[in-house]
């Protein structure tokens, strides 16, 4: 250790470097589109993989028929998985159940989330139903157990019993639980979760494909001014703001 | 002073590949426990201005070349009370560290500046230019170099008035146990010196406690 | 269809199983009974735990039984009794699924062999179903060691794993990953090429691509030959086959692939070690670190076996950020034991080699969670816990900065010492072992916690595992404190105590006890005198042991003890002398001549210090005891020694010499 001696600092003034953005006019924008080469076959494979995955069988057969595209997978297999989705989406959940039970009696035995999102709306549609005695007795043998194994289970039981403190559920703070867009939640998950023990991959290639077009575009936005794509139903390229 | 039968300053092998181990050796002085005193000078031209200085080693591991300890310093100008800094040095075994420092601001001019002010360092010196000593043979020569370097103050505020900006060049004699050093730091008095003698001595009889982390 | 009108209601166990014994209900019932039972039990632990109590498990094998050996059947009969065999096998599957209790239960009822007779079944839904419960069995630890070491049995797994059916080559893979453990079944295996089956499954669906990982670790886990085999010249295929599936879509296939290349690596230094897949690898598992399910759970093991005892792999995961991401996972998980475990094991790796990974790791929130967690349910949990601890505490920066001073990590840690785990409880202690050295005086955070008496009865245990580390932490609590320390420290201890330990029968308790004794005596001399009493009985128990020992470490701190002692009074001095110039037995030799021609450097420094302090020029009777030496041929013993290959011997043997030589002036 020492005393301190005269300490000489010298300043460095920070000068702020100026920056532009690069611009990148419609008709280079084109020209270096149309250089990059898309095989037809690929944009074909994509489209069945989605049809596939979203379970459009009807519409995958006419597609392999027309564009000669073979799927990735036994077209009968979709069949089963779009039938517990649609139970699902139906309130059908125990019926669901039991066909994914039929389909692989592994998927729901490992994968403690997917049962208990089950379970949960087994209960949301007994409550719905208004099958109150019900309700509460399925909540305390079926559910209450996967709470004590699971804090964040316990919570999310603790939200779906709240249901059933409100006469009128639809100004209730947990009514979402009982909305259209719950089943479809739970759908989706059921659908995944059948998808990848048929190792197959649970989500379709191209949405994630128009994420990282947008992802790109952000990281673009910093660095030039180009023709842009703002309207994806259309993918029309516009012009760029000078 | 016990007399001495044979001369222990005769030169030892200093250069040379002896197969195997080249590391500085261990010395029961230098092991954990040990404690030394004596003096630190402020400033290299006021002999006079000193504070007095104890150091206690409290950790060694010398397959990491590392060593730890604190440093007390009693009578400094500005504080009332005794200001104690925690230090952890590197041991210069040619292995983990050589004789360049490469950083805390030390070029190898420095370093060469600072260690040949050791009297024991000028028979390392022109091998130590060629590498920093990385092919030296350290295992039988008496004297140990180190760098220590202090982390933080242990019973004071950094506000003490005092800096531990720097580091010490630290030059220990496994014959007799004394530790010299010099501070260095760009921003300071250069070359403030450190003296220190082992306080295990035959007055009271050597003692050696020890302590071992699981 | 299968709902029935009860089936909005939870199930009456009771009724069902009535139903599945009964032998007067239509076979069409008894279907419908199976079938419910397995949707009931499926992913419910709570339900299968009731069923097993109830018997279910025989019941459900007993019907698996019948239907099978009624083969044979035609049209819709024969399509009935597949589904009885489906339906029960499923049901048999489940019980077995993540419950041991439940496996118990299924190999007790004799499901095992009726399941292997399924496999070859025609029917291709009923040898899936069957091989699909038998994999679930060898998931766990219960299920029977398959011996691989008989010629049939290996050609059976081979036939199992040459399998079109995806769940049967899935069950061959699961029977390798459970049951190979020896060097001699691992080269079984490998000579019956099972390797180039497996790696051809890696290219198959999921489930085989993991069981194939699972199964390739197992096989080459600390086996050297088996690995130099997969990493050989026609094989180097497949381990880019493996490299490739770290990068995989399936996170447990990731965890899987980094699992076996971790295994690869750890047979060998020469294997996977360029930087590129090193950092892959810590990156891979960094980021499985953070996946909610059994693959985040399972991470932090295999980053465990991937750092372990590795430095180089260690600085890599703390340059990787590993520290926060590990810590994160204490903040968002709430005390899942699993995770826990793992996320201190790891961590605790982590901080048993490099100071930057201790500094990062207690400058983070973590030390808030260790309160709650050394009072953890999981025996594991408490284990991992403390293991961290001790890791993380064997840093004498922190030490001294006093980081672990703190009661809420000290009052749980000491409460350990009683845990009704043994492991824990030595964890406990090594960590405690660590943190009294705080470089206090008078350790007063330790002492008021009552340490001091817990590590007495501790140091009396049976264990002696418990007594070398209680014995040791109580030489760290006695090093460089106050007198006054010492002395409550011997007089809990009391000296008959330390006596006996210093003649354990075991070696490692003999050298912590000595090492305790040599820091109790050094200070004033007023401490050497407490220790050793008048009667000297003390010394001679010291000199007694190293007459009788061979060990280094042992003889070391014997004699840095004696002197220690020897830097006492007259008496102390005279004391020591009589146990250095002692000749046990037959021997020719006095210990003081042995120990200064050991081989053990450390041992001849020790001696040398020790004849210093005995001939100190200050001291009265230093003549007296010169001349003695000098008969005992210590003279020429030292001049043999100035040119000792040990510097720090050299030294001090001229030092001695010097000594020595002033007053044997006077003798010649």
């Amino acid at each position: 250790m020492s005393l301190f001696g005269i300490v000489i600092r010298q300043l460095v003034g920070n000068q702020a470097m100026a920056t532009s953005k690069k611009v990148i006019t419609r008709a280079d924008w084109e020209k270096k589109l149309n250089d990059v080469k898309v095989k037809k076959e690929d944009m074909n494979k994509l489209v069945m993989n989605f049809l596939v995955t979203e379970g459009f069988v009807e519409a995958a057969e006419k597609f392999r028929f027309e564009s000669g595209t073979e799927p990735d997978i036994d077209l009968a297999t979709i069949t089963d998985r779009m039938e517990v989705k649609k139970a699902v989406q139906s309130g059908n959940v125990e019926d669901a159940i039991e066909k994914v039970n039929d389909l692989n009696p592994e998927i729901l035995d490992t994968n403690p989330q997917l049962f208990f999102h089950l379970q949960q709306q087994r209960l949301i549609e007994l409550i719905r139903n208004g099958k109150v005695e019900e309700a509460l007795e399925f909540a305390q043998e079926e559910l209450a157990p996967r709470g004590e194994e699971n804090q964040g289970f316990l919570e999310e039981l603790e939200r779906t019993v709240a249901l059933l403190a409100f006469e009128d559920v639809t100004n209730c703070p947990v009514g979402e639980l009982l909305d259209i867009s719950q089943r479809l939640k739970t759908a989706s998950e059921v659908n995944a979760a059948i998808l990848t023990s048929q190792s197959h991959e649970k989500d379709p290639k191209l949405p994630s494909l128009l994420k990282m077009l947008i992802w790109v575009q952000n990281q673009l936005d910093e660095k030039a001014t180009y023709p842009r794509i703002t309207d994806f139903s259309t993918a029309a390229l516009e012009d760029p703001a000078t | 002073m016990p007399v001495r039968v044979v001369d222990t300053s005769s030169p030892s092998q200093v250069s040379g590949t002896t197969a195997g181990n080249t590391l500085p050796p261990p010395c029961t002085l230098l092991s954990v426990g040990q404690s030394f005193s004596g003096t630190q000078n402020v400033s290299s031209l006021q002999k006079d201005e000193a504070w007095r200085v104890n150091v206690r080693i409290k950790g060694c591991d010398l397959d990491h070349g590392y060593l730890c300890g604190t440093m007390e310093a009693l009578n400094v100008p500005m504080a009332d009370t005794p200001v104690v800094t925690f230090w952890e040095g590197e041991i210069v075994d040619t292995k983990n560290y050589t004789f360049f420092t490469g950083k805390w601001g030390a070029t190898a001019e420095d370093d060469i500046k600072h260690w040949t002010k050791f009297p024991s360092f000028p028979p390392l010196l022109s091998q130590v230019e060629v590498d920093g000593g990385k092919s030296l043979d350290l295992s039988n020569y008496p004297y140990i170099f180190m760098r220590w370097k202090e982390q933080y103050f242990v019973n004071v505020g950094p506000d003490c008035g005092l800096t531990i900006a720097g580091f010490y060049y630290v030059c220990f004699s496994c014959n007799d146990g004394s530790i010299n050093g010099f501070y260095y730091d760009p921003n300071s008095s250069p070359f403030q010196k450190l003296e220190l003698k082992s306080n295990n001595d035959e007055k009271s009889g050597f003692r050696f406690s020890t302590y071992e982390l699981q | 269809m299968p709902t029935s009108a009860t089936s909005n209601h939870p199930g009456r166990p009771e009724g069902l199983i009535g139903r599945l014994n009964s032998a007067n209900i239509p076979y069409e019932a008894k279907l419908k009974s199976l079938r419910d039972l397995k949707n009931q039990i499926i992913g419910n632990r709570t339900k299968k735990i009731a069923y097993l109590k109830l018997g279910a498990v025989p019941s459900v094998v007993s019907i698996l039984s019948s239907a099978a050996s009624a083969q044979g059947c035609i049209g819709d009969s024969r399509e009935f009794h597949d589904s009885v065999l489906i339906q029960s096998a499923a049901a048999i599957g489940s019980f077995a699924c993540g419950l041991d209790a439940g496996v118990k239960a299924v190999l007790d009822a004799g499901a095992f062999p009726l399941l292997l007779t399924l496999i070859s079944h025609l029917n291709e839904k009923v040898a899936d179903a069957g091989a699909r419960s038998l994999k679930l069995i060898y998931q766990s630890k219960l299920a029977p060691k398959y011996d691989f070491l008989q010629e049939k049995n290996m050609e059976f797994l081979l036939s199992l794993l040459n399998s079109k059916n995806e769940n049967v080559t899935s069950l061959g893979a699961s029977i390798i990953t459970h049951s190979c453990q020896s060097t001699l079944e691992q080269l079984a295996l490998s000579e019956a090429g099972i390797i180039k089956r497996l790696v051809s499954l890696l290219g198959g669906s999921i489930s085989q691509k993991d069981a194939s990982l699972e199964s390739l670790a197992a096989v080459i886990k600390g086996n050297p030959e088996v690995a130099s085999k997969f990493m050989g010249p026609e094989s180097g295929r497949a381990l880019n086959l493996v490299i490739e599936l770290i990068k995989d879509k399936h996170p447990r296939t990731r965890l899987l692939a980094c699992m076996c290349l971790i295994s690869i690596r750890n047979t060998s230094t020469s294997y996977l070690q360029d930087s590129g897949i090193k950092s892959t690898l810590v990156l891979v598992l960094l980021e499985l670190l953070g996946d909610p399910g059994q693959v985040g759970d399972e991470a932090p093991f295999v980053l465990s076996s991937l750092i372990t005892e590795k430095e180089d792999m260690q600085k890599i995961a703390f340059d990787a950020n590993v520290i926060d991401n590990l810590c994160e996972n204490l903040n968002s998980v709430s005390f899942q034991a699993k995770r826990l475990q793992g996320t201190f094991l790891a961590l605790g790796d982590l901080c048993s080699e490099l100071e930057c990974c201790r500094d990062r790791v207690l400058d983070s929130k973590v030390l808030n969670f260790i309160t709650e967690a050394l009072v953890h349910d999981s025996a594991e949990v408490r284990a991992a816990t403390c293991i961290f601890l001790k890791n993380a505490s064997r840093s004498v920066k922190n030490l001294s900065a006093g980081k672990f001073m703190n009661e809420a990590i000290a009052v749980p840690l000491v409460q350990r010492l009683w845990d009704s785990s043994t492991p824990v409880q030595v964890a406990a202690l090594g960590a405690l072992c660590n943190m009294v050295v705080d470089f206090t005086a008078d350790k007063s955070l330790f002492m008021k916690c009552g340490i001091l008496r817990h590590l007495v009865v501790l140091s009396k245990s049976m264990e002696s595992a418990i007594r070398v580390s209680a014995v040791w932490a109580l030489k760290n609590l006695a090093f460089h404190v106050s007198s006054r320390c010492k002395e409550e420290i011997l007089s809990e201890l009391t000296s008959a105590t330390l006596a006996s330990l210093i003649s354990d029968p075991e070696a490692s308790v003999q050298e912590q006890a000595l090492s305790l004794t040599r820091n109790l005596v050094d200070g004033t001399l007023n401490s050497v005198n407490y220790v050793i009493g008048e009667d000297g009985d003390l010394v001679h128990a010291i000199g007694k042991q190293l007459q009788s020992t061979s060990k280094a470490e042992v003889l070391i701190q014997g004699m840095y003890t004696l002197s220690n002692v020897a830097s006492g009074n007259e008496l102390h001095k005279k004391a020591v002398m009589t146990q250095l110039l002692t000749r046990a037995g037959n021997d020719s030799e006095t210990l003081m001549i042995k120990s200064l021609q050991s081989s053990d450097s450390r041992l001849r420094t020790a001696t040398v210090w020790t004849l210093i302090n005995l001939t100190l020029p200050n001291s009265p009777d230093t003549s007296t005891r010169v001349t003695e030496l000098w008969s005992a041929g210590i003279v020429s013993q030292l001049k043999n020694m100035v040119n000792d290959p040990c510097l720090d011997v050299k030294l001090r043997a001229r030092m001695a010499l010097g000594q020595l030589m002033m007053f044997g002036d006077a003798l010649t």
